[in-house]
């Protein structure tokens, strides 16, 4: 506490480090229907990424200027909404198709881990992270989002209510974006739904949320990292979604799977689920020990990221649904 | 890059503030260690720190609240500042529950609102539009501000209001107190001057004040840390008073007392026992106040006396049950204040 002779461990916050890269490039994130259509969508897939990939590169590599860039590649499917096939069938299908576009895949992640790794619910603590942005008028009353399940980037369209007799009808209120210039574009998200036995289902835009959290390097529990790579050693892959490690490592010699930024290359289907991964990046407190210690190591690097978590992702659309 | 750098120490914060809420837990039995990191896990990612030395402590991580409105000042200026305000809480020996609420202000801010991600990596910082008159919104904060001004205690208490729903707790305290709120503001001390405690108020019944000078630099959750320490020590002692000033001493009919019959002890000891096994232990001015300010508790000591008063109250608990253990029969005289 207030003297370094005595020691309690637990009355000591520490966070442990994680190693970085400067940039993690996320070479998709394919839904089970993506992998349903056969391995021509995958390949068309690759062969539209790999420019953007290189030059996502290329950006990195002025950046870091002049030295080595260290670069990952990740790729994410999901095996949250649907299940489908299995690992011993579709990784090295995806492997074969990434190789033929060029590409090398270094690290593949389950979208399922983003809502429970192991034993640690890393969706729901990030969501007790959440920290609303104020509307211009808040004094201190904790505005109620973490019991509704929704998130938005400025005020709410008050309800219409039944107009009584005798009384007008309220007129209509538009909602307005908080940060808006001039004009709003209100984003309402919702983070999850409960079914009525009470089990809860993380949205797409939260789930992708805890995503870049982890690749930022920025995901703890209780000081702990979250998603930590696991080696391939394995010949194959198994055959149950579950069996595979939440984060593989399936290049050996690959950079470090976080990153001070993020890049991911996606079709512009997933605009509208990106921008609402920005409105709930930008409205959550991440673990402070991760964020200072990504400032201090970056300082030393002299290496700039930028000083809020939303600013460090950054996107490539490619035409395509 | 700099920016973030500089959050924790550059722009100097001027003023920082803050309200702690203190009060008997309202259960049964004093809760064990692991039950208070239970209640006071806000957070399923960070662990609370847990303590046993010198007593036993069991403090919940920080949580943040967005706030965006003017801030109060004694002088009517109207500044609007943009922050989050830092909230925790803490149980001490199991028994005594306080939530605080505190932020700091840079001397300067821009003019117009920044995105919000920027206000989150600067946790507990509020800044002002402009420049922060900072001994005007100081006064401002003590006294309390108006409705939409911001309102620290209000954080603190809500904060209070969520805990004290927790199930853990059976809602049947062992004794009747009243909690205490203790606004404070810490100022920065004038040149190279150490820290010092301008002012200590007791308001109202169970308001505080306190204003603090303290050198450049000092967190805010140290001057935090040192006004939940204040307000603990303050509270056992409005607590003891209290209990003291509720009973008649000496002047019980003897079918009160213990004779043929009855097993049931003198309403006194009814009424001081529960002192006895629940607050008499709880004495421990600077037990994690941070070393630059623990000097500060000097200055009570020496007046009022904190200690002073704590141990005479707690002499007079003894004496009285003492004397309600010997026997009526060797009394010459009703035992009296």
């Amino acid at each position: 506490m207030t003297e370094a002779v005595f020691r309690e461990t637990a009355a000591d916050p520490r966070t442990q480090a994680v190693p970085l890269a400067h940039l993690s490039l996320e070479l998709g994130h394919l839904y089970m229907e993506d992998f349903e259509a056969g391995p021509e969508r995958l390949r068309q897939h690759f062969a539209q990424v790999r420019p953007w990939v290189d030059a996502a590169r290329a950006a990195a590599a002025a950046r870091a200027g002049g030295k080595r860039p260290r670069i990952s590649t990740c790729f994410l499917i999901d095996d949250y909404f649907t299940r489908f096939s299995s690992p011993a069938e579709l990784v090295p299908l995806l492997l074969a198709e990434a190789d033929r576009a060029g590409l090398v895949v270094d690290y593949l992640a389950r979208e399922s881990g983003c809502a429970v790794t192991g034993k640690v619910p890393v969706a729901e603590a990030v969501a007790g992270r959440i920290v609303e942005s104020p509307p211009p008028g808040s004094y201190g009353l904790r505005p109620p989002a973490a019991q509704t399940g929704w998130l938005a980037n400025g005020v709410r369209s008050p309800v219409a209510r039944a107009p009584q007799a005798m009384k007008k009808a309220a007129a209509w209120q538009p909602p307005k974006e908080t940060a808006a210039r001039r004009h709003s574009v209100f984003l309402d998200v919702e983070l999850w739904s409960d079914d009525a036995g009470g089990h809860r289902t993380w949205s797409c835009p939260f789930l992708a949320a805890v995503w870049q959290l982890a690749r930022l390097g920025l995901l703890r529990n209780e000081g702990e990292p979250v998603f930590v790579p696991q080696p391939h050693t394995a010949p194959g892959f198994p055959d149950d979604w579950d069996e595979l490690p939440a984060l593989v490592r399936l290049n050996p010699r690959a950079d470090p799977f976080a990153a001070y930024r993020t890049c991911s290359v996606l079709p512009s289907r997933f605009l509208p689920v990106e921008h609402a991964v920005r409105v709930i990046l930008d409205q959550t407190e991440v673990d402070r020990g991760a964020l200072r210690q990504v400032a201090e190591r970056s300082a030393r690097e002299q290496v700039a990221v930028p000083d809020s978590v939303a600013d460090r992702v950054s996107y490539v659309f490619y035409a395509g649904s | 890059m700099r920016a973030l750098e500089d959050a924790g120490s550059a722009p100097h914060a001027v003023l920082a503030c803050g309200e702690v809420r203190t009060c008997l837990l309202p259960a049964r039995q004093a809760l064990d260690v692991r039950a208070a990191a239970q209640l006071l896990g806000l957070r399923a990612d960070e662990r609370v720190l847990l303590s046993e030395r010198p007593n036993l402590y069991a403090r919940s991580p920080d949580t943040l609240t967005g706030v965006d409105c003017p801030l109060p000042s004694a002088n009517g200026a109207h500044v609007r500042a943009v922050g989050t305000v830092a909230a925790r809480a803490a149980l001490t020996e199991g028994r005594v529950l306080q939530t605080s609420a505190y932020f700091r202000l840079p001397a300067a801010g821009p003019d117009r609102r920044r995105p919000w991600g920027h206000y989150l990596v600067r946790p507990g910082t509020v800044e002002p539009f402009g420049k922060l008159p900072h001994e005007a919104v100081a006064q401002g904060v003590l006294d309390g501000g108006r409705h939409g001004e911001l309102d620290v205690g209000l954080i603190a208490g809500g904060l209070l209001t969520r805990l004290l729903r927790h199930p853990l707790l059976d809602q049947r305290p062992p004794l009747r107190s009243r909690p205490t709120r203790l606004r404070w503001v810490a100022l920065p001390a004038e040149g190279g001057e150490g820290p010092s405690i301008e002012r200590f108020t007791l308001a109202e019944d169970e308001l505080r004040t306190v204003r603090l000078r303290v050198p450049e630099g000092t967190p805010a959750a140290d001057a935090a840390g040192l006004c939940d320490d204040l307000a603990l020590h303050d509270w056992l002692l409005t607590t003891v008073v209290r209990l003291l000033d509720g009973i008649r001493l000496g002047s019980e009919p003897p079918s009160a007392r213990v004779g043929p019959g009855t097993q049931d002890p003198p309403a006194v000891v009814r009424a001081l026992r529960p002192a006895v096994d629940h607050l008499l232990h709880l004495w421990m001015p600077r037990a994690r106040v941070a070393k630059e300010l623990a000097p500060l508790w000097e200055a009570l000591e020496e007046r009022p006396g904190f200690t002073r008063q704590w141990q005479a109250l707690v002499q007079r608990i003894r004496d009285q049950l003492t004397l309600h253990a010997i026997p009526t029969l060797y009394r010459e005289v009703e035992p009296a204040p």
